[in-house]
């Protein structure tokens, strides 16, 4: 029981951040039919930078995460505008375009931060809790209320403000949102760099959770992808239910399979993708391709 | 004169750049012999990366895996089974090819991101497989692979190594040539153009996707039983996915749809990555930006640029001219079998997407020799039952037969082999295909697994090609396109494009042809040379079936018109029949015309529809 407690609690808090990496591909997905290769190595800049506030800026927590996402916000907006001569034309480049990128991200991080990586420690030292039993880190619960609070934020723009509904418009129908005199452009560039700043705050909130290297964001951009993919891709809810699904599944198979559990949790990725392309929650595909 | 000029050029410059590279040892240090081996072992791998993304359009990122699987097959067979080199290359070759096909599997059902997304992950199992198996060496990797014997030659020295390499590098890249100049590989570039037309045509689509697969297998087995042999120790990181990024970056910089293009960026990079070792960020940093700087603005690659020089070079001198030459009538079939046998029957016919129900109870029969046309409103269904008709859709309920088989849920492929044809209302043309080449993908009627036969029997695809390319000389006369044979048809005007996709669905001789729209878009002139040359159609034995909306043109051309609204059959008869019948006349203007139209005015209010 308090095994499972404990596997429990990670596995959801690690669920949370798969949301918000979901999220994130989700988003770019729905207004632009793209999926950024570049997303994970977005999430590595945003745990390095952060970090570095942290810990050598002694700033507070919550300024150095705001400051991770500005910072990667404009370098979503810089890819956006790169790849935009592509939109709408060559997906199959625009994907070849951000792995570029994502090159380019990482050999950027290993020249600045050195090639071995850091561990960061946990910006909240309070006593873990006890429950039922088991002890329960802080800090996970202080991620999964941070991502909800982000999701929520995320929701609220979507459907409430001009701009939100602007962009839904251009997921439904580019060529008419774009007739109806909205700046498809610049949704996209929006959509981008939202998604870049999504994936700024997964990486600082995983960063204690995990170990911060240049080459973290290979497994966890995946697992996001299959977080995004098992909700439907494109769906905002079914994003966050697929992080978590994905996290509670990755959570317990490293309690069963230890070392092996990427290799099953990607073949498991593998067979899904196979037999349910639109996902377990939801049908919703836009497939402007 | 230039013809002889050219055919002597190609041996010539293989000649030339054979003897370079039989000679290069003689002049290089022993660090660059061994930086120039292992580049060679990348340019193996990065042919086989090119024939399933740039020439299949298979995003495949397992490419690096495919090299792993084949070095530490090898690696384990010799140290740990005690193997003898030879016979663990071939294990490890059939190894990879299985492995090829394994993670090919999902390309069966996604395509594009998503493949390359699970492909990418498969790849990451493996690596997680391979730093923890004890039998790999638990992440520490496998030391100690023997050297490969071979006679008195010894391969532990890199110079002598260099020739073993460059004897299977050759023969992979001619193979690889082989392949994409000949049936096979037009089928893979046709399917990576327009999977849905290339189907059309005959191409089973899975077969080839899952050939593309295991040809990458096949190409990264023996790149890595090279690897293997050449630095005798295998380790996780080389299968990294960063060194599958850089494989994909010398793929991109090269030209990933030409395998030239491939071998070079393989070989520059390879070549620049191994010099700049303590740079090896900086060049990683190099790279990046020039792969992000290429698909924006040079997504061909370096293979691309000559072709685009040459068109610069074309364009200035003025071109060439652009008017379609004149169609030669087919022979007309010795008996007419007009009216004779029921060629396609339709049942009943219910199509339904989800809550929309856009074919109900359609029932129609067309005989053999006829020209049926199909007219009706805007949504009326006219497309969707066309795509019933060819496969691509499967009809929710009603029967539908074809020379009196049963055809529903037959896949398209299997209709073209049976004899049916189609063209697309909005010109489904393969992007990177020459009007040439368009017409001999369509003429190659052997089954798509018709493939063995590049292994078996290779002489034999090479004398089938002649064929080919004669039957495809007579359909470029006949359809007047000799003068654009080697153009790609989406840089010629539109009327050449209808007519090159005419002369593909025509290419095997159909016995039903379902033209959709095929007026659409042309002029006056063309639309009369359309009614002649639909009516040699007819007259040569194939039935036609076409939907249109230029009235004047299906009153002239066709025997029998059916009139499809909201997915109904609302008439069907002789064409002036059928433009008299008052529902027709109400689906196309609505009701309150029906009170006011008088005998004149119809066909010309139904042309007008065809604007609409």
């Amino acid at each position: 029981m308090q095994v499972f407690l404990q596997t429990l609690v990670g596995g959801l808090s690690l669920g949370a951040v798969y949301a918000l990496v979901a999220l994130g591909f989700a988003l770019v997905y729905r207004t632009m039919g793209l999926v950024n290769f570049a997303h994970a190595d977005v999430l590595m800049i945003g745990a390095y930078v952060a970090s570095t506030f942290t810990m050598s800026e002694h700033l507070p927590f919550a300024v150095a995460v705001v400051a991770a996402m500005v910072i990667t916000g404009l370098i979503g907006l810089v890819i956006e505008r790169m790849l935009r001569p592509l939109e709408g034309k060559d997906f199959d480049l625009m994907l070849i375009g951000t792995i570029g990128f994502g090159i380019v991200l990482e050999a950027l991080a290993t020249l600045i931060w050195g090639a071995t990586g850091r561990a960061v420690p946990s910006p909240v030292d309070t006593p873990p809790l006890h429950l039922l039993g088991a002890s329960i880190p802080t800090y996970d619960l202080v991620v999964v209320g941070v991502a909800i609070v982000a999701m929520i934020a995320l929701t609220l723009f979507l459907e409430r403000t001009r701009r939100g509904i602007a962009m839904q418009a251009v997921a439904m129908d580019y060529d008419a949102a774009s007739a109806a005199g909205i700046n498809v452009g610049r949704s996209n560039a929006i959509a981008f760099s939202i998604g870049a700043g999504l994936a700024a705050l997964a990486g600082a909130l995983v960063g204690p959770l995990l170990y911060v290297s240049p080459s973290m964001g290979g497994s966890i951009g995946i697992d996001g992808f299959a977080a995004a993919i098992l909700g439907g891709f494109g769906s905002i809810p079914g994003a966050v239910i697929g992080g978590v699904v994905i996290g509670l599944l990755s959570s317990f198979s490293a309690g069963h399979f230890h070392g092996y559990s990427d290799l099953v949790t990607f073949l498991v990725f593998a067979v899904l993708v196979m037999i349910r392309p639109t996902g377990l929650f939801g049908e919703r595909t836009v497939s402007r391709a | 004169m230039s013809l002889l000029n050219h055919r002597l050029a190609r041996p010539g410059a293989y000649t030339v750049l054979l003897v370079i590279a039989w000679f290069v040892p003689y002049s290089v240090g022993s660090y660059e012999m061994h930086i120039l081996d292992t580049a060679l072992v990348y340019a193996v791998l990065a042919v086989g990366q090119g024939l399933v993304m740039g020439i299949a359009g298979q995003i495949n990122l397992a490419q690096v895996a495919f090299l792993g699987v084949g070095a530490y097959t090898t690696a384990i067979l010799t140290t740990h089974n005690h193997l003898g080199f030879w016979a663990a290359a071939v294990l490890a070759v059939l190894a990879s090819a299985l492995i090829g096909l394994i993670v090919g599997l999902p390309a069966l059902r996604v395509q594009s991101h998503y493949l390359g997304i699970v492909t990418l992950g498969l790849s990451l199992a493996f690596l997680n497989w391979v730093t923890n198996a004890s039998i790999a060496g638990s992440g520490s990797g496998i030391p100690g692979i023997p050297v490969p014997p071979l006679g008195s030659v010894d391969l532990s020295s890199d110079y002598l190594y260099y020739y073993l390499e460059l004897v299977v590098f050759t023969l992979g890249l001619a193979f690889g040539l082989f392949v994409v100049r000949t049936r096979l590989g037009r089928r893979l570039r046709a399917m990576r153009d327009d999977s849905l037309a290339a189907g059309s045509l005959g191409a089973s689509i899975p077969v080839l996707r899952m050939t593309s697969f295991l040809l990458a297998g096949v190409y990264g087995g023996v790149a890595g039983v090279l690897y293997a042999g050449l630095i005798r120790f295998v380790a996780p990181e080389t299968f990294s996915t960063s060194n599958m990024f850089l494989l994909l970056a010398m793929v991109v910089i090269g030209g990933r749809q030409s395998l030239w293009g491939c071998v070079v960026g393989a070989l520059v990079l390879s070549i620049v990555q191994n010099e700049l070792t303590d740079l090896s960020t900086y060049s990683q940093l190099g790279y990046g930006s020039v792969v992000v700087l290429m698909v924006v603005f040079l997504p061909t690659g370096l293979a691309g640029v000559p072709s685009q020089l040459l068109r610069l070079r074309r364009h200035s001198t003025g071109g060439t001219s652009l008017t379609l030459g004149q169609f030669q009538p087919y022979d007309a079939a010795a008996t007419t079998s007009a009216g004779e046998g029921v060629l396609l029957d339709l049942d009943g016919v219910t199509m339904r997407f989800k809550g929309l129900t856009a074919l109900d109870q359609v029932s129609l029969t067309v005989h053999e020799g006829e020209i049926r046309g199909i007219v009706g409103p805007n949504g009326s269904g006219k497309t969707t039952l066309f795509n019933v008709i060819s496969g691509l859709y499967h009809a929710s309920g009603g029967t539908v037969r074809f020379g009196g088989t049963r055809i529903v849920g037959m896949r398209p492929n299997r209709l073209a082999h049976l004899g049916m044809a189609r063209t697309f209302q909005n010109l489904r043309l393969f992007r990177n295909l020459t009007v040439r080449e368009h017409l001999l993908t369509a003429l190659d009627r052997t089954p798509t697994r018709w493939a063995w036969r590049y292994v078996l029997w290779p002489f034999g695809v090479q004398h089938g090609e002649k064929f080919l390319r004669a039957e495809a000389e007579q359909l470029l006369d006949r359809f007047g396109l000799a003068p654009f044979a080697d153009a790609i048809p989406y840089s010629l005007p539109y009327g050449i494009q209808r007519r090159v996709e005419l002369a593909r669905a025509m290419s095997a001789h159909p016995r039903l042809l379902l033209l959709d729209e095929p007026a659409a878009g042309l002029n006056g002139a063309e639309k009369a040379q359309l009614a002649e040359i639909v009516g040699s159609i007819r007259d040569s034995g194939t039935t036609v079936v076409i939907i249109e909306h230029d009235m004047s043109l299906v009153m002239s051309l066709c025997g029998r018109v059916t009139v499809l609204a909201a997915g109904q059959v609302i008439a069907d008869g002789l064409p002036t029949e059928v433009a008299a019948n008052p529902q027709v006349i109400e689906a196309y203007l609505g009701r309150a015309a029906q009170n006011t139209p008088t005998v004149e005015d119809e066909p010309a209010a139904l042309g007008s529809e065809e604007h609409a």
